[in-house]
């Protein structure tokens, strides 16, 4: 073993130095294979991530979701049928919300607004720890209270603890911002900002609050109200809402629930937390999977390279071999050999290829990927990616990349290998 | 004792192809220990095969070959490296060392896949480059050496698992006269030492040379008998093809003799 373990180290030594030797051409080769990697990793990074962080957003999503449906088309749902569900046993909670699309045609920017009743979520009164800095629009307390005079904003804060509410002039609705539409709007929080009703009449808010970045995935382009400043700013009816989120109480029968539901509201679209997971979860995936196809085709053109160059000998590489087995060294010997350098290209290559796409999607977000991962919109979201690696992640693109390499370049060293020691002669 | 021992040992290439080659006919050798036999004819005459038999680099096509008491014919491909490494060492016409490695690191060669630590091989290969007088050489690229000193390097190679046989293939067809006499002075030494050496020359210089025991011809494959006249019009071939023995272990030309004595001191094979 003894020996063994001192040939291997043998072995080893004299296959660093033998690519030191050739090192322009194995450096050639390493820096393509570790872009190649790079280029990998850099996709499965950034969609284990947008899927993680996604998959942790909705994990406080509404258990089920009840959209109105009018020719194939979502329409606003009348609250009349909150009074319908409740007479379903199971349900804790029918909250309606509305919510819709801005667009600011200065900055050619669209935001998504979003207005909540925090005071009927369950839970609401943690939403505040969705913020970096501020309060949420408040339970109970609307513009309309500002309206009447200074308005509480908010008890929800940023760190979850109650504040003292925040105090805004008359007629001023409080909003928490995402972070791309604060950036947008260069406003921060305590400035004021003003966005167009459909009529033409501006309607101006106060920055209550900035929301977290490492959710910006879903919240960077969003403007958050609350539910009656909502109303107000898209004018929709009283009795009216965009959707209406249902909170179960045991989550085992939230299908189930769904089902009562859409026997209930035939003219409805009913969406669980699960359905709308799985849609980011095929969002994601059929991104970065049209990227990998392409990406692993370089891949393999890369390994077909590799395997082409590895089983065509040079003279000189034919000489070398010949004269190792006449030396004395055994076709087992120079295979080891050659195995030892195409695992030091292949492991040093797929140590770069990670690292580099660890610093391009943490400290970089994934810019190269960006347009394509999270697609494209007049604003595109500046959410930062937060990454995580698993061993079976590290497994799985050391099996897609390192291995393919290995084979084609160590199976063909049985024909360089079998060079006769005769060809020293 | 007899170190080589060939019968009736033919050797054919392409066997039952068009293009067939008998290399070696019928040929018979027998070389004792400690003897230095030189290998002469002219080129194409069947010297080298004669030599890659001798070095177990392949097995005859038929015909009885041992090598060191193992019959070669009985032995498998990779038996036969083993019996290599451990019995014989090469010296090439062309040296065939590595040229972008140091000399330490082309000496030491033979020694890696045997699992020799780096410090037992820094050692030995410190003890012949010390012997050989290239010790201050040892980092040195080999393409930076001269060919004499290049020559030094494939010898000690050759050296460095201290086996009994040692094989010079035309090994001074590329240096000059005065290179020429340096080599031959080594192998006195080597053969002082106890090393059994067989060179293939066509120099005078080396089949002449008083260190040589004896002259073995070869001509169009078939190792003529020591009583054989040279073939008619080869002027390069002595009289009877035969040198008298000039005294085992005895150095010639001046050529300190013990400078190579003692081999066992640079250690035994791995």
């Amino acid at each position: 073993m003894k020996c063994f373990l001192a040939k291997q180290f043998n072995l080893l030594d004299f296959a660093f130095s033998s690519l030191w030797r050739r090192r322009l051409k194995n450096g050639a080769v390493l820096l393509v294979f570790a872009g190649v990697i790079f280029l990998v990793a850099s996709f499965h990074l950034a969609t284990t991530a947008l899927t993680a962080t996604a998959e942790r957003l909705l994990a406080s999503a509404p258990d089920i979701v009840i959209q109105n449906m009018a020719a194939g088309r979502q329409e606003s749902v009348p609250l009349a049928y909150e009074q319908e569900l409740g007479g379903l046993f199971g349900i804790k909670k029918v909250v309606p919300r509305i919510w819709g699309y801005y667009f600011d045609e200065i900055r050619g920017a669209n935001f998504t607004v979003l207005g909540v009743d925090p005071a009927r979520m369950p839970l609401g009164e943690h939403l505040g720890q969705t913020l970096a800095v501020g309060v949420f629009p408040g339970a109970g307390v609307s513009g309309e209270g500002a309206a009447a005079g200074n308005a509480q904003v908010g008890t929800a804060t940023g760190d979850g603890a109650a504040e003292p509410v925040d105090q805004v002039a008359a007629g001023v609705a409080p909003a928490v911002l995402g972070s791309l539409v604060s950036a947008s709007l260069e406003v921060g929080k305590g400035d004021y900002f003003s966005l167009f009703r459909p009529d033409l009449s501006l309607k101006t808010f106060a920055v209550s609050g900035l929301f977290r970045a490492d959710g910006d995935l879903l919240s960077g382009d969003l403007i958050a109200l609350h539910l009656d400043e909502a109303r107000d700013l898209f004018q929709i009816p009283s009795h009216l809402a965009t959707d209406l989120c249902v909170y179960v109480y045991n989550p085992a029968e939230i299908n189930n629930m769904a089902r009562r539901i859409a026997e209930a509201l035939p003219d409805t679209r009913v969406l669980t937390r699960e359905q709308i997971q799985r849609t980011y979860q095929a969002v994601f995936g059929w991104r970065s999977g049209f990227a990998a196809v392409l990406l692993l085709a370089a891949l393999a053109a890369f390994v077909i390279l590799a395997w082409d160059k590895a089983s065509g000998l040079s003279p000189e590489e034919r000489r070398e071999v010949a004269i190792l087995k006449i030396v004395g060294w055994e076709t087992p010997d120079v295979l080891a050999l050659r195995c030892w350098e195409a695992l030091l290209v292949a492991g040093f290559a797929f140590l770069l290829g990670v690292i580099g796409a660890w610093i391009h999607v943490v400290y970089f977000d994934a810019g190269l990927f960006r347009p394509v991962m999270v697609g494209w919109s007049v604003i595109h979201p500046g959410f930062a990616l937060v990454p995580r690696i698993e061993a079976q992640d590290v497994l799985l693109l050391f099996s897609l990349t390192v291995l393919p390499y290995l084979a084609a370049t160590v199976i063909p060293t049985w024909r360089c290998a079998s060079v006769p020691a005769e060809d020293a002669l | 004792m007899m170190l080589v021992e060939l019968e009736r040992v033919n050797k054919i290439y392409n066997k039952g192809k068009a293009n067939e080659v008998w290399a070696l006919r019928d040929a018979d050798l027998r070389v004792g220990e400690g003897e230095m036999v030189c290998l002469r004819g002219p080129s194409g005459s069947g010297k080298s095969t004669l030599l890659a038999i001798i070095g177990c680099v392949f097995p005859p096509s038929s015909g009885r070959a041992a090598i060191a008491r193992r019959q070669l014919a009985r032995l498998p491909d990779r038996f036969l490296t083993i019996h290599r490494r451990q019995t014989i060492g090469f010296i090439f016409q062309r040296f065939n060392l590595l040229p972008a490695l140091s000399v330490r690191d082309n000496i030491t060669l033979p020694l890696l896949p045997l699992g020799v630590s780096p410090s037992e091989c820094r050692r030995r290969a410190g003890v012949l480059l010390e012997r050989l007088g290239i010790a201050h050489r040892e980092n040195f690229p080999v393409r930076m050496l001269s060919g004499g000193e290049q020559q030094r390097v494939a010898i000690a190679r050759a050296l460095i698992n201290d086996q009994p046989l040692v094989l010079a293939d035309e090994p001074t067809a590329h240096l000059d006269s005065a290179l020429s006499r340096e080599f031959m002075a080594i192998m006195a030494d080597l053969k002082a030492a106890g090393k059994t050496i067989i060179v293939t020359s066509h120099d005078p210089l080396v089949a002449e040379h008083p260190v040589i025991d004896r002259v073995v011809e070869v001509h169009d494959g078939r190792v003529l008998p020591a009583a054989a006249g040279p073939p008619a019009g080869d002027s390069s071939v002595t009289d009877h093809g035969c040198h008298g023995v000039s005294g085992h272990g005895v150095p010639q030309d001046g050529v300190p003799g013990d400078r190579l004595h003692s081999p066992s001191s640079v250690g035994g094979g791995g």
